[in-house]
């Protein structure tokens, strides 16, 4: 696609330019714009026999596995022969690997050669498919005794396959038909060959691919949080290790934006347990849905509140820690703290399973500097900065 | 209009479901000639939601209940309308409708014990071909016996045919196929032809028993 707009580009270019127009380039970007369509064409059309061989897999033509000549395979008008090979490979491919199907591809080189026969009606020239008895006559016959034929067209915004297994006798009758159409628009199913299956079942596999295991997650997260040294101090706050799990919803399967709750525990031996709980709302920033092959960045806001006991607590008061609260610490009457707390992170998510996350907390409650500092001030003082690892559930 | 609401309604949601090639294409829209390239459908939301999960969302049960949702679906062509030839693409962009309705009405000629024989006439033979091979698989689909053989009369008979003004050669043909026996018994020639090189239309003959017969 980004080849495509480049072209338009260039076309533009051409033509504003007072330079004659080079044909040249012309043609050399035309054949870029067609070979952006013929590469989305061939997804499309190996889909298409996707389905007709998972159709012959549920219901084969014939009851027994029968040799079938292919007999070639047309594309839609105005598109070359390098489609054709490709879509032959991609047939033989799903037939080898779909044993189920009862077709067996054999090699008649001589049903596709231009036949000539001379009677008393006149010289018929015509392919051997077309006339086995020529091939007969010629000793040519042919290893099956049934054709295949495949034409791939494109009307409008659709591709049409239309498939017809016929005997190879002078009858040349049709013993099987089919029509396939891709639905308007609608993204190739790019099936496995090894492993058919409806294009119902194949779409809901899509849909459960890019919305992860449904529309709600379980996440569990560790952290650390790091609090901004204070001006009264020269001995770093102590950081906060944090064990997180909650449950994440998502508005819609393309998880375009999503909202969490999590409760929160930390506990450090002498120092403090601490209770967290924290909402969040996160908008996916790299595109407008999560991608399937590479990770997705979301931004998010959040909002909680957090209860502490211990002797780590001290900093969260707008006093200074005296003495005598350090005393008081060892007569079972620890500090506490209840302080609300506002995030702004960024989160990179590989596939709903892991995730990367950085933020940064203010806590409003705290109104003096001494105890905990700054790491930024945006307008508002960002006093702490935390990283998580997650991983959904 | 109770659908071009709903398509209000929707766009608001959550923006015109457009294929993803053009909604990377910076000069989407820009101008009257692509957006004539654009082949819409619509379609229910339900139906819309599972094509693009993620872009349609969800219909909600009441929705599900009163189906008043629709949803329009557009495409660009696989082929510009410039880049093929335009009577053949104007035809093969509607073969399938075309060529359904005329195998429906040569079906209801003839009983299951006939066995069909398709020919196109078109003065390009890619899309003769096409053509011809629409009918064929249509006419196999409804259940009906259709060789791929095509008939051919001698070599003298086609020059013969070839000097007849276009309104008799097909009556002359079928006549001719019959008297020498390359159609015979329970043969049933359908051909598919446009009469005016300037037509887009596709139109139907039968030939059965050396009797030529236009479909309606």
């Amino acid at each position: 696609m980004r080849a495509a707009a480049w072209s338009v580009m260039a076309f533009a270019t051409v033509a504003l330019s007072a330079e004659p127009v080079d044909v040249d380039l012309k043609e050399r970007q035309l054949e870029l714009l067609r070979a952006e369509v013929a590469s989305e064409l061939q997804l499309q059309a190996a889909g298409l026999l996707d389905e007709l061989v998972y159709g012959w897999t549920q219901e084969p033509p014939f009851t027994v596995d029968t040799p079938v000549v292919l007999t070639g395979v047309t594309v839609p008008v105005s598109l070359g022969t390098g489609l054709e090979a490709y879509l032959e490979n991609h047939l033989a491919s799903l037939v080898t690997k779909n044993p189920k199907s009862r077709v067996q591809l054999v090699h008649c080189p001589a049903c596709s050669a231009w036949v000539v026969r001379s009677g008393p009606v006149g010289t018929v020239v015509t392919r051997g498919f077309d006339d086995p008895q020529a091939l007969a006559q010629g000793g040519l016959a042919p290893g099956g005794k049934h054709a295949l034929f495949l034409d791939f067209e494109a009307e409008g915004a659709s591709l049409v396959l239309r498939a017809r297994l016929t005997t190879l006798d002078p009858s040349l009758r049709i013993v099987s038909a089919r029509t396939l159409t891709t639905t308007t628009s609608t993204p190739a199913l790019l099936r496995s060959g090894e492993r058919l299956v409806s294009a119902q079942e194949a779409r809901k596999e899509y849909l459960e691919a890019l919305g992860g295991r449904g529309l709600f997650l379980v996440p569990v997260r560790f952290g650390v949080r790091a609090y901004a040294t204070g001006t009264n101090s020269n001995v770093g706050n102590v950081p906060f290790l944090w064990l997180s799990t909650g449950l994440e919803a998502a508005f819609s399967q393309a998880r375009a934006w999503t909202a969490s709750i999590n409760a929160g525990f930390s506990w450090l031996p002498q120092s403090h347990v601490a209770v967290m709980a924290q909402g969040r709302i996160s908008r996916l920033l790299s595109g407008s849905s999560t991608s399937l092959t590479w990770p997705d960045l979301y931004g998010f806001f959040g909002a909680g509140v957090m209860f502490g006991q211990g002797r780590s607590m001290l900093a969260f008061r707008n006093t200074n820690p005296t003495i005598d609260d350090i005393i008081n610490t060892n007569t079972n009457n620890e500090p506490r703290a209840t302080l609300g707390l506002f995030s702004l992170g960024l989160e990179l998510r590989v596939k709903n399973r892991i995730s990367l996350i950085a933020f940064l907390e203010t806590l409003p409650a705290i109104e003096i500097t001494d105890n905990i500092g700054t790491y930024v001030n945006l307008l508002i003082r960002f006093q702490s900065f935390g990283v998580e690892v997650s991983f959904c559930f | 209009m109770r659908g071009l609401r709903a398509l209000v309604g929707l766009l608001g949601l959550s923006g015109c479901v457009l294929d993803p090639r053009f909604l990377a294409d910076p000069v989407v829209f820009s101008n009257r000639a692509e957006r004539r390239s654009l082949d819409c459908t619509r379609l229910s939301q339900l139906e819309a939601f599972e094509r693009y999960p993620g872009q349609v969302p969800a219909p909600q049960a009441r929705t599900l209940a009163s189906e008043d949702t629709t949803v329009l679906t557009c495409a660009p062509r696989y082929f510009g309308i410039d880049e093929r030839p335009a009577r053949d693409e104007a035809i093969l962009s509607t073969l399938r409708e075309q060529v359904g309705a005329l195998a429906d009405q040569a079906r209801a000629l003839h009983g299951r014990e006939a066995v069909w024989h398709v020919d196109a006439f078109y003065p390009s033979l890619p899309v003769a071909q096409k053509i011809a091979v629409a009918a064929r698989t249509t006419l196999a689909e409804r259940g009906l016996t259709v060789s791929n053989r095509v008939p051919t009369l001698a070599a003298g008979d086609v020059a013969v045919l070839a000097t007849l003004p276009p309104a008799e050669v097909y009556a002359a043909a079928c006549r001719r196929s019959f008297e020498t026996r390359v159609l015979e018994g329970n043969d049933v020639f359908l051909g598919v032809m446009i009469v005016d090189a300037r037509e887009t239309i596709l139109h139907g003959g039968v030939c059965s028993e050396g009797a030529w017969r236009w479909l309606p």
